[in-house]
């Protein structure tokens, strides 16, 4: 696509004002990245501040040929906002507002840009509680989590961001703004375009408002510890915790790479184990108990060494640090990863953990595995560094095993990341082609001239992707 | 201290991951990706690749930061943005030189003869003119205020006579009684010698109520943190190399400050400043391992425990300066001196290690930023509904008095140990 002339300059500062748009490089070269750590420069970043404002934006991307793209805090970890074709960076920086909690029906409306820490801080004040949770929860917004359809640890209990997204406001990509969904717990009146939009990653429209379920915050909350001497019998442990009907408010699992990369930037006193157990339960004050003795019982059983319940929040809320910066203290071991966040059935984990350790030995690479084991999540670091060109193919290959063993196991390839660029060239490992088409009707039927983050999901005509198609019957 | 070109290992550490989002406090301000720690080092990086140049925006945002640390302290990388952040001042400084103004405020902090120059007694003795209203804005001292700044600024008069001036510090010159205890040597630090000698004395007795015997070296330069901030390396290193030598000579068993900014400067950045000269920096190791902050120095190596006296209630809140909770790890101690003090009930606020907005130049390169930043920690203070804010940072002190007074704010603001006795600050 083309640059953005003198003229649509003119006009973007015109519709949002000249303190809220941005063209010089300075600006830019800070809307050009996301996590993924891949940098393509937009032509200009605007500041909207309402639905309107976008509605005239993407207008002129119709008629003037050039792309948008939404962006929250930049946090994504497939490259959903990076403007890998240029164009203009749509920032929510400027929306931020909560702009109701309703305590009687348990609802909150809010702008996309509002952090979403902020939003559970505000309505845990009022005993409410917003469950969905992704590691960058401090700093991620609602309207990065609803594109994305993150999740976190607490979906094993509470499920995803798709499952608190009662109703949205929208800009479509040809400049109306609709509004989808509703404000009540039901609701069947046409398609539902509300979930179409959650995890669509800013490719069908661009969200403005945000209707979301809210829960009573639950009484009380354990936080338990479990290590055990091989990752196998902690993966067995997990399956054997869903298995036993207790369903962990999080159950997170945690391999000794991850747990020596985070331990020397936390200093929290991990232990040095081969694989670790996070587990919180929740709910009233004296099921905890039980629930938490339920708990003991099977890790013992499966060769859990040690079992301890943290104490006191300052305790929780360092070993949550910790887990949520698993990620990025990574990059200690080696400069590059491939981060996948595949997901299999529950009772499979097992067999994924084991898999994973032959693919390691096989390709001659080191992964790291966390992650919401609870749900069948686990996040594959695949580490290289890409200086050496042996290393970097090796890594390619090893996660083209991964999946290809993710898919055998009835699995998927992304849980909570979504696509973006990053795994686009996976696609049609997992979606057969007649999927896939149909998809791009529904892209081009809302998006008829493919202005609205162009490049995410698809890969381009002629691009070199994996192998199609070993994904097992559901 | 490292240069901007030996730092392209650690910029590219940074992974963006965006955490520093959730701990900046311009960033909290502002709210735009150029305000964060993420988009500064991308700038800057940017900036050594050639794609910008030292235009108005780029160092519009360079200057921006506090150089608090937060984003460094949670980087689950550790990126030391610190580092770099200071040295791309450095190289532009290298290049454009240093700002008019601080240029002429650092020579008088280097001048011989002591801190003070004569410069700045003659303002002491002109401060009538200068002050006639709280728009004027004299500050003659880099860390506190510049000259003509916007109005309506509440603006800490200098002393009538500089800590280091006052006869009973004058007679405290020479080397300390070793009979008595450990001696200790006395670093004032800009803030104390020409805004509050008051903290300084009760420091003072402190010390020597903890069975310490105490000298206070002339001489004393600067600790060179606000010429570093500023970029201007070449003053903030003889600064440290003044310094190191008055401290040498004072041949004291610790060095002691009560100011967080001048404790760092003398434990971590004196040694950075002479790393260019392995001797030099030996010898300013061992300085830095002698040096503690004055809560450091009462309660862990003098046992320090004040008289438990009935008084009356004074509900206190503590603010952590960047300087001492972050960059010295100090966050019990003063709470636990604060404690002693008569009558001290302390009742935290909410997010008490967020900074001031005074740090890192910001006050003098983007006041009104300084400001808002400094507003936020009025709110928290206010919440707190403590009658006092104690903290253990001159600067901190300057920058919450002109903010809470700002917000309307109705909180005296006081150094910790000032609360150690009964009079009230």
């Amino acid at each position: 696509m083309k640059m953005i002339s003198n003229s649509v300059k003119n006009e973007l500062i015109r519709v949002v004002g000249a303190k809220n748009a941005s063209f010089s490089r300075e600006e830019l070269v800070c809307y050009a990245y996301d996590a993924t750590n891949k940098l393509s420069l937009p032509d200009a970043v605007v500041f909207p501040s309402t639905p309107e404002e976008i509605s005239l934006v993407l207008k002129m991307a119709n008629s003037e040929g050039f792309p948008v793209i939404p962006r929250g805090a930049g946090s994504g970890f497939s490259g959903g906002s990076v403007p890998v074709e240029g164009g203009v960076v749509v920032s929510f920086e400027r929306m931020t507002k909560i702009l109701e909690i309703d305590t009687e029906n348990l609802v909150a409306v809010v702008e996309p840009g509002v952090v979403t820490w902020d939003l559970q801080q505000s309505v845990e004040r009022l005993g409410l509680f917003y469950p969905p949770d992704p590691s960058s929860h401090r700093f991620s917004t609602i309207g990065g989590n609803i594109a994305e359809c993150a999740g976190g640890p607490r979906a094993v209990k509470y499920g995803v961001t798709r499952d608190y997204v009662l109703g949205l406001e929208a800009v479509l990509p040809t400049g109306e703004i609709v509004t989808t969904g509703v404000r009540t717990a039901k609701g069947v009146v046409g398609y539902d375009l509300t979930k179409l939009f959650v995890g669509s990653e800013g490719t069908l429209g661009i969200v403005t408002k945000a209707v979301l379920k809210l829960l009573p915050l639950p009484e009380a909350t354990k936080t338990m510890l479990a290590t055990f001497p091989k990752m196998t019998e902690a993966a067995k442990a997990v399956s054997a915790i869903i298995r036993g009907k207790v369903i962990p408010s999080t159950l997170e699992i945690i391999d000794r790479v991850s747990l020596r990369c985070v331990e020397e930037y936390s200093k929290t006193g991990l232990p040095d184990v081969e694989a670790m157990l996070l587990i919180e339960v929740d709910g009233p004050k004296d099921s905890l108990e039980r629930d938490c003795r339920t708990v003991e019982a099977i890790c013992r059983e499966h060769g859990g060494a040690d079992f301890r319940v943290a104490e006191g929040k300052e305790e929780v809320k360092k070993l949550w640090e910790a887990r949520r910066s698993i990620s990025a203290s990574l990059y200690r071991v080696k400069p590059n990863k491939i981060n996948e966040d595949i997901v299999v059935p529950r009772s499979r984990i097992p067999e994924l953990v084991e898999g994973l350790g032959k693919i390691s030995a096989a390709r001659g690479v080191l992964i790291a595995s966390f992650g919401h084991a609870g749900d069948g999540n686990i996040h594959v670091n695949v580490m290289y560094d890409k200086k050496s060109a042996a290393e970097a193919a090796a890594a390619e290959a090893a996660v083209t095993d991964v999946f290809t063993l993710t898919l055998s196991l009835s699995g998927t390839i992304s849980g909570e990341h979504g696509v973006g660029t990053a795994k686009q060239k996976y696609l049609e490992m997992e979606l057969s082609p007649a999927a896939i088409e149909a998809m791009k009707r529904i892209k081009a039927s809302f998006d008829p001239k493919g202005i609205l983050n162009p490049g995410k999901i698809f890969p381009k005509a002629g691009a070199k992707t994996a192998a199609a198609g070993t994904k097992a019957p559901l | 201290m490292k240069k901007l070109l030996e730092l392209r290992s650690e910029i590219d550490k940074c992974v963006r991951c965006g955490t520093c989002r959730s701990t900046c406090p311009t960033f909290k301000v502002i709210g735009r990706e150029t305000s964060c720690a993420r988009g500064r080092v991308t700038l800057v990086a940017e900036y050594m690749n050639g794609g910008v140049g030292l235009s108005e925006t780029f160092l519009k945002h360079l200057k921006e930061c506090t150089l608090c640390g937060a984003c460094r302290s949670k980087c689950p990388n550790g990126v030391d943005t610190v580092a770099i952040f200071a040295a791309a001042r450095r190289d532009v400084t290298e290049k454009q030189g240093v700002p008019f103004a601080a240029s002429i405020i650092f020579k008088n902090l280097l001048a011989s003869g002591g801190i003070m120059s004569l410069g700045l007694k003659l303002a002491t003795r002109l401060q009538g003119l200068f002050f006639r209203d709280a728009s004027a804005g004299v500050g003659l001292l880099s860390r506190f205020s510049l000259p003509l700044v916007g109005s309506g600024r509440l603006v800490p008069p200098l002393a009538p006579t500089s800590f280091l001036d006052l006869p009973e510090v004058k007679s405290a010159e020479g080397k300390a009684d070793k009979k008595d205890g450990p001696s200790v040597a006395f670093y004032a630090g800009c803030g104390i010698n020409y805004l509050m000698p008051e903290v300084g004395l009760k420091s003072l007795e402190a010390v020597r109520r903890a069975g310490a015997s105490v000298s206070v070296p002339q001489g004393q330069a600067c600790c060179g943190m606000p010429a570093y901030a500023m970029g201007d390396i070449a003053t903030a290193r003889s600064m440290a190399l003044k310094n190191l030598e008055v401290f040498e000579a004072a041949d004291a068993d610790f060095i002691v400050t009560s100011c967080a900014t001048c404790g760092h400067g003398l434990k971590s950045l004196m040694a950075s400043l002479l790393a260019d000269s392995p001797e030099l920096k030996a010898r300013a190791e061992k300085i830095a391992a002698k040096t503690r902050d004055i809560s450091e120095l009462l309660i862990k190596e003098l046992g320090f425990k004040a008289k438990g006296r009935v008084a009356e209630r004074r509900v206190v809140t503590y603010h952590d300066p960047c300087h001492l909770g972050r960059a010295q790890g100090l966050r019990e101690e003063p709470r636990e001196l604060l404690k002693m003090g008569p009558g001290v009930v302390l009742k935290e606020m909410k997010n008490p290690c967020l900074c001031c907005g005074l740090g890192g130049g910001l006050m003098y390169n983007n006041y009104e930023l300084s400001m808002e930043i400094a507003a936020k920690k009025a709110e928290n203070i206010k919440k707190s509904g403590a009658e006092f804010v104690a903290t253990a940072c001159p600067g901190c002190i300057v920058q919450l008095r002109d903010g809470l007074h700002r917000s309307g704010v109705d909180v005296k603001v006081c150094h910790v140990v000032e609360l150690l006795s009964e009079e009230k600050p």
